[in-house]
C-alpha cells in the first residue's frame, strides 16, 4: 500500500509540474533561508562556549549614576583585580586584560631579531598572568604556569608564530615592536590560535607593565573565575566594599570633593558571565570590542519561524487547492474500500515525501548561497554535515514538516464523499474561504512588515553615510604602522606635504573611527572642584595640522599655531559640548582641570561625530601631544592611485624595511557602522526570501481560485462579459486582502522599525513614503501575480470550463 | 440478496426538499440481473448509490445479504462493501495517475491481500477482458471501450457478489457497447447479480427483469427472457 501512495505522489509531481514547481520550490526556500538563519544564530550564539569553566568565569562590570545618568564601565583600577582575589574568598583568581592602544595593545610593526624587515601586525593585548589562567590560553610550547610573569615578555599564536618561524621554533627568540631595539621581547609561549568565536580575539599578548596604575584611573578588564556554586547576586553585593575600602581614600587622598565622594558611592559591580560577553553588552560600556546583538538573534529567528510558517501555508493552500483533482480519486478510492484512515495515510506520505525533497532542495540551496551569505554575514560559517546529528535532525524536521503541513490537507481531502464526487455535485474548498482569506492576510502582513523594514533599514544606511559629521572625511588617507618612525616622524610629514598631491598631513593615532585611539578623563573648571562639577570627557593628543587635516570647523577662538610656544605646553581647543558640559557661555581663555594639570582654552570646535552613529556627541577636546600611531594625508582633489604612488616613494625613503599600509578614512568610517550595514544587509536578503515565498502562495491560490470559478467564468463568457469585467472579477477579490494586509502592517512596521531607529542617536524619521512605497511594492507584486492567472482565465475558452463529464 | 422496503430518500437545499425516492421497495435475489430504467431525474442513480452503501437512506429499510444497512457508519459501510460490491460507471472513473494493471489492484490493496496473490487475480482478469497487453499504460492512452473493460475488470477482481453498473455503455459506441453488456452477461451468468441503471433499451434486454421508476417511485416491472451473450 504504501509503495502505491509513493508512486501516486510520484505521479502526481510529473503530472503537475508548474504546481509542484511552486510547492516544492516554495518550501525549499523556506527551509534554505530556515538553514542559514539557523547556522548564523548557531554561529552568534557559539561565542565564548569553548572554555571548560565557562560557567565560573565573569567579566565585572561596573555602574554607576553622574548627574542622574547611568554610566557603565568594563574598565577597572589596576589593583582591582588583586584586591578582588584577596578579599573574596568565592574569586578564586581575578585578572586583568587591557586593549588601550596607548598602553601598547593593538598595533605594532613586528620585527624578528636579525631580519631586516618590520610587518605590520594589530592585535595586540596586555595581560597578566591570571588572565592568561582564566581565559584558559592553550600553549603549545612555552611554560603556561609562567609565560606571562616576566616583563618583556611575548605570546604569540601558533599561525603568527609559523609565520614568523616557519622551521617551528619560536620560543625564545627576540622580536622587536616599533623597531625600537632597546626593548627586545623575548617569546615565552605559543598559544593555540584564539577560536574566532570568542570575544577577545587577538595574535599577541604581552604581560601588564604598568608602574603609574592606581585606585584613581581605569584601564583594565577585570575577568575572575569563582568557586563553582557561588551565589552570584550575593558576591556582586559585596565587592561593593571596595569602594569604601580602596577607591574612596584614594580619591580622598586626591584632594577630590565631598560631592565627588557620593558619586563614587554609586558604584555598583555586576558580574557579567563570559558567554554573555558577545551578545549581550550595553553599547554605553564602550569596550572597544565587536559584539553582536541578541535583538538581531531574536529578530532573525523569528523571520526563520516567519518564513517556515509561510512556506507551510503555502503548501496547505496549493494542496487543498488542487483538491478537484484528487476529490475524483477519493472517492474512487472509497467506493472501492478505502478506509478515511487509508487516505489521510496516503495524503501525508504524498506530503512527507514532498518535504522530503524540499529538504534536500532547499539543503543544495543552502549550500550554493553559503558563499555569498558568509560575505554578507562576514563570518565563516560552513553546513555541519559531520556532526552526527545533523542530517537526522533535518530527516527528523523534513518528517514532521512534512506531516504539519500534510495534516489540514489529509483531512480536508479524505472527507469527500464518495457519492458527491461521483455525482459531480461537490464544490470544491468553498467552506474553508475564510481560513484561506486569513492565511493570505497572515502572509502579505508578514511580507510588507519586512518590506517597511527594508526600506527603512536601506534609508538608514543611506542617512549615516551621507551625514555631515562635522569633518570632511573625503580623500584622507591613513598610513598605519608609522610608530616605527619615532623622532623622524616630523621630517616624514614634511617630505609628505612638500608633494604636489598632498594638502595638509598630520600624525596622530586620535582618529574619529573605531580603532583609533580613545582616552576618557574627567574635567572641571578650574577652582570649581568643590561644587563637583567634574565632567566627563576626551582628551585627544593631536598636532598642529589635525584640525585643518579633517577639515573641523572653528566656532570661537583659534587652532593651535607654532607661533604660540605654550600651545605645546598647556593650550586646549575643546568641543561645543564639552563647553556646554563645563557650563562655560565664554570658554575662550577659561582654565579647565584635568587631573591636576591646568589648561588654557583657546579654541572652540563644531561637535564632529567621532563615534557610531549610534552614539550622541560627547565633550572632546584636543591638545597637542605627540602620537605616530598613524600618519593622515589629506590629498588635493586629483587621481589618488597617482597620490599614492608619490606617498609610497616617501614612505620606502623613510621605512624601507615595512611595507605600505593605509586605508581611506571614508572605509574605515563604513566600517565603523559595518555591523549596522551587515544586519541591514542579512535583514534584507531574508526578506526577500519571505516575498518569494508569499509571492509564490498568492500566485498558488490566485489559480486555485481561477479553478474554482472555472465554470463561472465559462458562463459569464457565454453571456457575453468582456474580458476587462471577468480579470476584475478574479483580481479585486485578493486585492481587498492584500489592502487589509497593508492596514495591519503599517502600524506594526511603523512601531518595530521606530524601536530600532531609537538605538541610533542620529536617525531618519519615519515618513509617510516608506509605507506608501512599501504599499505599492506589495500590491505591484501581488497584482503581477494574480494576473497570470486571471488573465488567463478570462480568455479560457467557454466550452472547457462547462464539460464536466 | 437484496431487499429495500419502503425506501425514502431526500435531499434538502436551504429552501426545498426534493423526495428522490419516495416508497421504494425492491427484492433482487442472488443470481438475477436487473436493470433500473426511467427519465432523467427519476431517482435512479440515487436508488443504485443507496444500493452500492455510497448513500444511506432517509427513511425506509435496506437489508443487504441480512445485513441492515440503513443506519451504519461510514467506516462500517465501507467495510460491508469491501470485496461484496463492484462498481462500473458511464464515465469509467479509472484512477488518471495508476495504471491499468494498478488501477485493477487496488481493490486487492485495500483487502490487504498479499502482492503475489494480487499479480495473479490481476493478471487473470486482465486477460478475461482482453486488456491484459495493456497493464501498464495508462487510462488517458485508451480507448473508451478499453477503459471500461478496466473498470469492470476492476469491479470483478475481487469476486464480489453484486456488481453495481451506472449507464455502463452510455459513452461507448454501439459495438464496444455490445462488447461491456456481453461481458457483465458473461459474469451474470457465473453467478454474479448485477444491478444496473440504464437509458438503453436494447441494454435492458439484457437483465431479467426492468424496473421503471419515475418520481422516486416503481411504476412498472417486467420480466424479460433472459438473451443469450451476443456475438
Amino acid at each position: 500500500m504504501f509503495k502505491n501512495h509513493l508512486n501516486i505522489a510520484w505521479r502526481t509531481i510529473k503530472k503537475d509540474k508548474l504546481f509542484t514547481f511552486i510547492k516544492i520550490g516554495g518550501f525549499a526556500v523556506g527551509i534554505a533561508a530556515c538553514l542559514l538563519i539557523a547556522l548564523f544564530i548557531r554561529n552568534e550564539v557559539s561565542y565564548d562556549q569553548h572554555y571548560a569553566k565557562k560557567d565560573q568565569i565573569y567579566r565585572v562590570v561596573m555602574q554607576g549614576v553622574l548627574q542622574g545618568e547611568v554610566l557603565k564601565s568594563t574598565h577597572f583600577q589596576l589593583p582591582f583585580a588583586e584586591a578582588v582575589q584577596s578579599d573574596f574568598p568565592e574569586i578564586i583568581k581575578a585578572g586583568k586584560v587591557n586593549n588601550i592602544e596607548i598602553f601598547g595593545a593593538g598595533k605594532h610593526g613586528i620585527r624578528v631579531n636579525g631580519k631586516q624587515e618590520n610587518t605590520f601586525e594589530e592585535n595586540f593585548v596586555l595581560a597578566d598572568q591570571e588572565a592568561f589562567d582564566i581565559l584558559e590560553i592553550n600553549l603549545k610550547q612555552g611554560n603556561p604556569e609562567t609565560a606571562l610573569i616576566e616583563p618583556k615578555s611575548l605570546v604569540i599564536s601558533k599561525s603568527k608564530a609559523e609565520k614568523y618561524f616557519p622551521n617551528g621554533n619560536a620560543l625564545e627568540q627576540t622580536i622587536f615592536l616599533d623597531n625600537d631595539t632597546s626593548k627586545p621581547y623575548t617569546i615565552t609561549g605559543v598559544m593555540e590560535d584564539i577560536p574566532e568565536n570568542s570575544h577577545l580575539n587577538f595574535d599577541f599578548m604581552l604581560p601588564v607593565e604598568d608602574n603609574y596604575g592606581s585606585w584613581t584611573n581605569q584601564n583594565y578588564f577585570t575577568y575572575v573565575l569563582v568557586n563553582p556554586n557561588t551565589n552570584i547576586q550575593e558576591l556582586e553585593q559585596k565587592m561593593s566594599l571596595i569602594v569604601e575600602k580602596y577607591i574612596i581614600p584614594a580619591q580622598i587622598k586626591r584632594g577630590r570633593s565631598a560631592d565627588f565622594i557620593d558619586v563614587l558611592r554609586t558604584i555598583e559591580y555586576k558580574l557579567q558571565p563570559i558567554t554573555d560577553i558577545y551578545l549581550k553588552s550595553d553599547i554605553k560600556m564602550q569596550d572597544g570590542l565587536k559584539h553582536g546583538d541578541i535583538k538581531f538573534i531574536w529578530l532573525f529567528a523569528a523571520i526563520a519561524a516567519f518564513v517556515l510558517l509561510l512556506a507551510m501555508i503555502n503548501f496547505i493552500n496549493l494542496s487543498t487547492a488542487k483538491s478537484a483533482n484528487r476529490a475524483k480519486e477519493v472517492g474512487l478510492r472509497k467506493t472501492i474500500g478505502a478506509f478515511r484512515n487509508n487516505l489521510v495515510n496516503q495524503f501525508l506520505t504524498e506530503s512527507v515525501v514532498f518535504s522530503i525533497i524540499s529538504f534536500v532542495l532547499g539543503i543544495a540551496l543552502a549550500w550554493v548561497l553559503l558563499p555569498t551569505f558568509n560575505e554578507i554575514a562576514s563570518k565563516n560559517m560552513e553546513l555541519p554535515w559531520s556532526t552526527w546529528w545533523f542530517l537526522p535532525a533535518l530527516l527528523i524536521a523534513a518528517l514532521l514538516i512534512g506531516v504539519l503541513a500534510g495534516l489540514y490537507p489529509a483531512f480536508y481531502l479524505s472527507a469527500f464523499r464518495p457519492v458527491n464526487v461521483l455525482k459531480g455535485t461537490l464544490s470544491v474548498g468553498s467552506k474553508s474561504g475564510r481560513l484561506r482569506s486569513g492565511l493570505v492576510i497572515f502572509q502579505f502582513t508578514t511580507s510588507v512588515i519586512l518590506i517597511i523594514g527594508t526600506l527603512i533599514i536601506y534609508r538608514q544606511m543611506d542617512y549615516i553615510i551621507s551625514k555631515e559629521l562635522g569633518y570632511n572625511k573625503e580623500r584622507v588617507v591613513v598610513l598605519e604602522g608609522t610608530n616605527i618612525l619615532g623622532n623622524k616622524i616630523e621630517s616624514f610629514k614634511e617630505q609628505l606635504s612638500s608633494l604636489s598631491q598632498v594638502k595638509n598631513v598630520t600624525s596622530t593615532n586620535y582618529l574619529p573611527v573605531d580603532g583609533g585611539s580613545r582616552n576618557g578623563n574627567t574635567f572641571m573648571v578650574e577652582g570649581q572642584d568643590d561644587g563637583g562639577r567634574g565632567i566627563p570627557a576626551q582628551i585627544w593628543r593631536v598636532d598642529y595640522d589635525y584640525i585643518k587635516t579633517l577639515g573641523i570647523q572653528m566656532t570661537k577662538g583659534r587652532d593651535f599655531s607654532k607661533e604660540f610656544a605654550y600651545d605645546s605646553i598647556n593650550s586646549i581647543v575643546i568641543n561645543t559640548k564639552m563647553a556646554s558640559d563645563l557650563g562655560l557661555k565664554d570658554p575662550i581663555g577659561k582654565k579647565i582641570d584635568n587631573g591636576g594639570q591646568t589648561f588654557e582654552v583657546i579654541g572652540v570646535i563644531e561637535n564632529f561625530h567621532f563615534k557610531s552613529l549610534k552614539e550622541d556627541i560627547s565633550a572632546l577636546s584636543l591638545v597637542i601631544g605627540k602620537d605616530v600611531g598613524a600618519v593622515s594625508v589629506k590629498l588635493e582633489k586629483g587621481n589618488p592611485s597617482e597620490a599614492l604612488s608619490s606617498i609610497e616613494k616617501v614612505w620606502n625613503r623613510n621605512i624601507p624595511n615595512q611595507a605600505l599600509n593605509y586605508t581611506f578614512l571614508e572605509q574605515e568610517f563604513a566600517q565603523m557602522h559595518d555591523d549596522v550595514q551587515r544586519m541591514g544587509k542579512i535583514f534584507n536578503s531574508f526578506a526577500l526570501f519571505a516575498l518569494l515565498v508569499a509571492c509564490l502562495g498568492l500566485f498558488a491560490l490566485s489559480a486555485f481560485m481561477v479553478e474554482q470559478r472555472r465554470k463561472e467564468i465559462s458562463i459569464r463568457r457565454v453571456l457575453g462579459a468582456p474580458f476587462k469585467n471577468i480579470y476584475q472579477l478574479l483580481t479585486l477579490d485578493f486585492l481587498k486582502l492584500i489592502v487589509i494586509s497593508i492596514c495591519i502592517a503599517i502600524p506594526i512596521g511603523w512601531y518595530f522599525m521606530n524601536r530600532w531607529l531609537e538605538g541610533f542617536a542620529y536617525h531618519i524619521t519615519i515618513g509617510w513614503e516608506i509605507f506608501a512605497t512599501a504599499a505599492l511594492i506589495a500590491l505591484g507584486i501581488a497584482i503581477l501575480t494574480i494576473s497570470y492567472q486571471s488573465i488567463g482565465a478570462a480568455f479560457l475558452q467557454p466550452t472547457k470550463g462547462l464539460r464536466t463529464e | 440478496m437484496i431487499q429495500i422496503t419502503d425506501l425514502k430518500k431526500s435531499f434538502r437545499t436551504e429552501e426545498v426538499e426534493t423526495l428522490a425516492l419516495n416508497g421504494v421497495n425492491l427484492k433482487v435475489e442472488e443470481g438475477e440481473f436487473v436493470a433500473i430504467m426511467g427519465p432523467s431525474g427519476c431517482g435512479k442513480s440515487t436508488l443504485l448509490n443507496i444500493i452500492g452503501m455510497l448513500d444511506n437512506p432517509t427513511e425506509g429499510s435496506y437489508n443487504f445479504a441480512g445485513h441492515e444497512v440503513g443506519g451504519l457508519k461510514e467506516s462500517q459501510r465501507t467495510q460491508l462493501r469491501k470485496g461484496n460490491l463492484g462498481f462500473v460507471f458511464q464515465s469509467f472513473n479509472l484512477i488518471d495517475e495508476l495504471t491499468v494493471f494498478e488501477n485493477v489492484e487496488l481493490p486487492l490493496i485495500y483487502l490487504k491481500m498479499n502482492k503475489a496473490e494480487r499479480k495473479e487475480k490481476v493478471m487473470k482478469v486482465l486477460e478475461r477482458m482482453k486488456i491484459a497487453h495493456r497493464e501498464k499504460h495508462f487510462p488517458q492512452q485508451l480507448s473508451g471501450g478499453q477503459q471500461q473493460r478496466v473498470a469492470i475488470a476492476r469491479a470483478v477482481v475481487t469476486n464480489p457478489k453484486l456488481i453495481l453498473a451506472d449507464e455502463p455503455t452510455g459513452n461507448l459506441d454501439s459495438k464496444n457497447g455490445i462488447e461491456v453488456m456481453n461481458l457483465l452477461t458473461e459474469l451474470n451468468q457465473e453467478g454474479t447479480t448485477i444491478v444496473m441503471v440504464t437509458h438503453s433499451d436494447r441494454d435492458s434486454h439484457y437483465a431479467h427483469r426492468v424496473i421503471n421508476l419515475f418520481d422516486g417511485q416503481i411504476v412498472t416491472e417486467s420480466q424479460n427472457k433472459p438473451m443469450k451473450a451476443m456475438v
